[in-house]
C-alpha cells in the first residue's frame, strides 16, 4: 500500500509540471502584458521600463518559466509564489488566509451531501418505481440539470430575501440567513454566527452533488440488490433492515467512495460560483478577483493549488477504494 | 430466429408457404434508429422544443435587426405591450428581443463549441487509439493535465487573459477546456476496433493509416461520440452562461442568457420575473440537450431491438 501511494505521488509530479506549463502558456500566449495598465500619460516610459525589469518580463519566456517554477516549489519561503499585483502582499499569505474558509465550505457541503444522499439513494432503490422513487428521481434530474449559479441565486433569494419578508409579515421582525461573508462584524470566531453564514452557500453547493450522488447510489444499490448474496441473506431469514443495511448498502457504497474523490473538480468549480454569489472570502473569490484584474502571480498559484487538490482527490479515491474493497490489491 | 432454425435443420420453405421473415419489411439501420428514437417520448419532446427555440431565436433577431440593443429613456421599466411581451428593462431595452437574441447566442456557442470539440476529440482520440505506444501515452498525459483543472477555471483564465469578450474567443476557450472527454471516448472505441477483422483486412489490402482511421474506424466510433456531444451542448451552454454571469463573457450591448442574470440582486428586490425568463430558457435548453442525448444513446445502439 505504502509503495503504491508513493508510486502514485511520483506519477503526479509530471502532471503537475504539465499543469504549470499549461497555465504559464495560456498567460504567455495572451496579448498584452501585465504592465499595460500603467501605460497612461501620467506614468513616464522609464518607470514602465523599470517595472518590466523588476518583474523580469524582458527575459526570454523559458527563463521566465524556470525562474518562476524554481521559486514556486520553495513553498517554505513567504515570497515563493510572488507578490500579488493587486495588494502587493505575498500570494502565499493571501491564499493561506482564505484556504481554511474554502475547505470548510467544501467539507461541510460534502458531509451534508453524504448525509442526505445515502438515505435518499437507498429509499429510491428499495422502493423502485414507487411514487417516492419517481418523485426523488424527478427532483434529482432537475437538480442535476439546473446550472449551479442559477440554483445559487435562487437560494440567495429564498433564504435571504423571501425568508425576511415572511418573518416580517408573521412576527413583525425581519430575519433571514446572512447573505454575504463568513462572519458578522464583531463576532469573529463565533461558531453560531459562522454556521448561520454557511447555511445558504452549503445548501447551494450541496443540492447539485446530492442529486448526482443519490442517482449514483440508486443505480449502484439496484445493482447490488440483484446479487445472489442478497437473495441468500433474505432466504436465510435476515430482517429487511439488516439485509439492506449490512449486506446491500456496504457493497453499494464502494463506488460512491470513488465518486467522493472524483467530485473534487466539480466542488471547486461550484465553490468558485458559490463564493462569488455569497461574497464568501475563499479561494474561489480570490481566483475570480485575480482573473478579473490579470493578477498573474495569484492566477498561477490558485491554478496550481486547484490542480493539486484535484490530483489529491483522485489519489484519495483510488486509495480508499482499496481500503474498503478487500478484493482490490495493489 | 426461425430462419436460423430452418437453415440449421437443412429444410427449405415450400414455394406455397410464406416465410414469416418475408412478411416483415426490411428495415435499414437508419430506419431502426428513427423508430427507436421516436419511442423515446422525452427525446421527441426535446427535439420539438429545441426546434421551436432555434426557429424563434433565428427568426426574431433576424427580422428586428439590432433593435435588441436600443435603449430608451421613456421606456425604462416599461410594462409589457404587443411590441414587448416581456416589458422593458432598467435601461429601456426590449426584454423579449434581448431574450431571443440571448437564446441565439447561447445556442450558437453551444453548437459551435461542440463541433470543435468533436473535431479535436475525434482527431486526438483516433490517433492515440490507432497508433498506441508512446503517441497514445503522450496524448493521454496531455488529456490528464487538461482534466486536472476544472472546466470553468480553464475557460475563465483563457477568456480573461485574451481580454476580448466575443463569441469566437468563448467558443475557442470552451473547446480548449472541453475536448478531453470526447478524445478519451473515441480512444476507448478505437482500442476495441483496432482488433476487429475489418481493420486487419483493410491493413492487409495496404490502406494507409489515414484511410483506415477516417473511412473504416471513425464511422464505428461515431455513435458514442454523437451522444457525448449532444450532452456536451448542455455543458458548453452552462459554461458560457456561468462565464457571462461572473462578468467574463459576452459584454453589453451584446447579450447572452448568463449576462441577463448578472443583475440578480437588484432584480430580486424589484422585478424577480426578469430572472425567471432567462432562467427558464436556460433550463429548457439544458434539459432538452440531455434528453436528446439519452434518446440518441438508445437509438444509435444497434444492440437495442425494436418490436415491429
Amino acid at each position: 500500500m505504502a509503495s503504491y501511494v508513493i508510486r502514485r505521488i511520483i506519477q503526479a509530479i509530471p502532471i503537475l509540471f504539465g499543469i504549470s506549463i499549461l497555465i504559464f502558456g495560456i498567460v504567455q500566449l495572451a496579448p498584452g502584458s501585465p504592465v499595460d495598465r500603467f501605460r497612461v500619460p501620467r506614468v513616464p516610459p522609464e518607470q514602465i521600463e523599470a517595472l518590466i525589469r523588476l518583474y523580469g518580463l524582458d527575459k526570454p519566456v523559458l527563463e521566465q518559466y524556470t525562474s518562476w517554477i524554481t521559486a514556486f516549489v520553495q513553498v517554505w519561503r513567504v515570497d515563493a509564489w510572488g507578490y500579488s499585483f493587486i495588494d502587493g502582499r505575498p500570494v502565499i499569505q493571501n491564499i493561506l488566509e482564505r484556504l481554511p474558509a474554502t475547505l470548510l465550505l467544501m467539507g461541510t457541503a460534502l458531509v451534508v451531501t453524504i448525509i442526505f444522499s445515502i438515505p435518499i439513494g437507498i429509499i429510491s432503490a428499495v422502493k423502485q418505481y414507487s411514487w417516492t422513487d419517481k418523485i426523488i428521481t424527478t427532483f434529482a434530474t432537475i437538480g442535476y440539470a439546473i446550472p449551479s449559479f442559477l440554483l445559487g441565486i435562487y437560494i440567495w433569494y429564498l433564504g435571504g430575501v423571501v425568508l425576511a419578508d415572511i418573518t416580517r409579515d408573521l412576527f413583525g421582525t425581519q430575519w433571514g440567513f446572512p447573505l454575504f461573508g463568513r462572519q458578522s462584524l464583531g463576532s469573529d470566531n463565533d461558531p453560531v454566527d459562522l454556521a448561520f453564514h454557511l447555511v445558504l452557500p452549503v445548501t447551494a453547493l450541496a443540492i447539485q452533488s446530492i442529486s448526482g450522488f443519490s442517482r449514483y447510489l440508486r443505480a449502484s444499490m439496484l445493482d447490488v440488490l440483484r446479487q445472489d448474496y442478497v437473495r441468500t441473506a433474505k432466504a436465510k431469514g435476515a430482517p429487511g433492515s439488516r439485509v439492506i443495511g449490512r449486506h446491500a448498502l456496504r457493497n453499494a457504497l464502494i463506488p460512491l467512495i470513488t465518486l467522493i474523490g472524483l467530485s473534487v473538480p466539480g466542488l471547486i468549480a461550484g465553490a468558485v460560483i458559490t463564493e462569488f454569489i455569497f461574497s464568501y472570502p475563499g479561494i474561489g473569490q480570490l481566483t475570480i478577483t485575480a482573473i478579473g484584474q490579470n493578477d498573474y502571480p495569484t492566477i498561477y498559484a490558485t491554478g496550481m493549488l486547484i490542480g493539486v487538490m484535484v490530483i489529491l482527490g483522485n489519489l484519495l479515491a483510488d486509495i480508499l477504494y482499496g481500503v474498503v474493497d478487500p478484493r482490490i490489491k495493489y | 430466429m426461425s430462419v436460423d432454425a430452418r437453415a440449421g435443420a437443412g429444410t427449405l420453405p415450400l414455394p406455397n408457404e410464406f416465410d414469416e421473415v418475408d412478411l416483415v419489411p426490411v428495415r435499414t439501420y437508419w430506419q431502426l434508429v428513427r423508430q427507436r428514437f421516436l419511442r423515446h417520448r422525452l427525446a421527441v419532446i426535446a427535439v420539438v422544443v429545441l426546434a421551436i427555440l432555434i426557429v424563434v431565436s433565428i427568426a426574431i433577431p433576424m427580422a428586428t435587426g439590432i433593435a435588441y440593443q436600443k435603449s430608451s429613456l421613456t421606456l425604462i421599466d416599461g410594462v409589457s405591450s404587443l411590441q414587448a411581451p416581456l416589458g422593458y428593462n432598467e435601461i429601456g431595452q426590449n426584454l423579449f428581443l434581448r431574450l431571443t437574441k440571448a437564446t441565439q447566442t447561447s445556442l450558437v456557442i453551444g453548437f459551435a463549441s461542440v463541433m470543435l470539440i468533436g473535431i479535436v476529440g475525434a482527431a486526438v482520440g483516433s490517433i492515440a487509439g490507432y497508433f498506441g505506444g508512446w503517441v497514445d501515452n503522450v496524448l493521454m498525459r496531455v488529456v490528464d493535465i487538461v482534466l486536472s483543472l476544472p472546466f470553468l477555471f480553464l475557460v475563465l483564465i483563457i477568456v480573461s487573459v485574451f481580454g476580448i469578450r466575443d463569441i469566437r474567443v468563448i467558443v475557442l476557450a470552451i473547446a480548449f477546456a472541453g475536448w478531453t472527454t470526447a478524445a478519451r471516448l473515441v480512444r476507448a472505441e478505437f482500442l476495441q476496433l483496432r482488433e476487429a477483422d475489418f481493420v486487419a483486412a483493410a491493413k492487409a489490402l495496404g490502406a494507409s493509416p489515414r484511410r483506415i482511421i477516417v473511412r473504416h474506424m471513425l464511422p464505428g466510433a461515431m455513435a458514442p461520440l454523437v451522444v457525448a456531444l449532444s450532452l456536451g451542448v448542455a455543458d458548453a451552454i452552462i459554461g458560457e452562461s456561468a462565464l457571462s454571469f461572473l462578468g467574463f463573457g459576452i459584454a453589453p450591448p451584446e447579450v447572452s442568457l448568463g449576462q441577463m442574470l448578472q443583475n440578480y440582486k437588484e432584480y430580486f428586490y424589484s422585478n424577480s420575473e426578469r430572472i425567471l425568463y432567462p432562467a427558464v430558457v436556460l433550463i429548457a435548453i439544458v434539459m432538452c440537450a440531455s434528453f436528446l442525448g439519452d434518446g440518441l444513446r438508445d437509438a444509435l445502439d444497434p444492440r437495442q431491438r425494436v418490436e415491429n
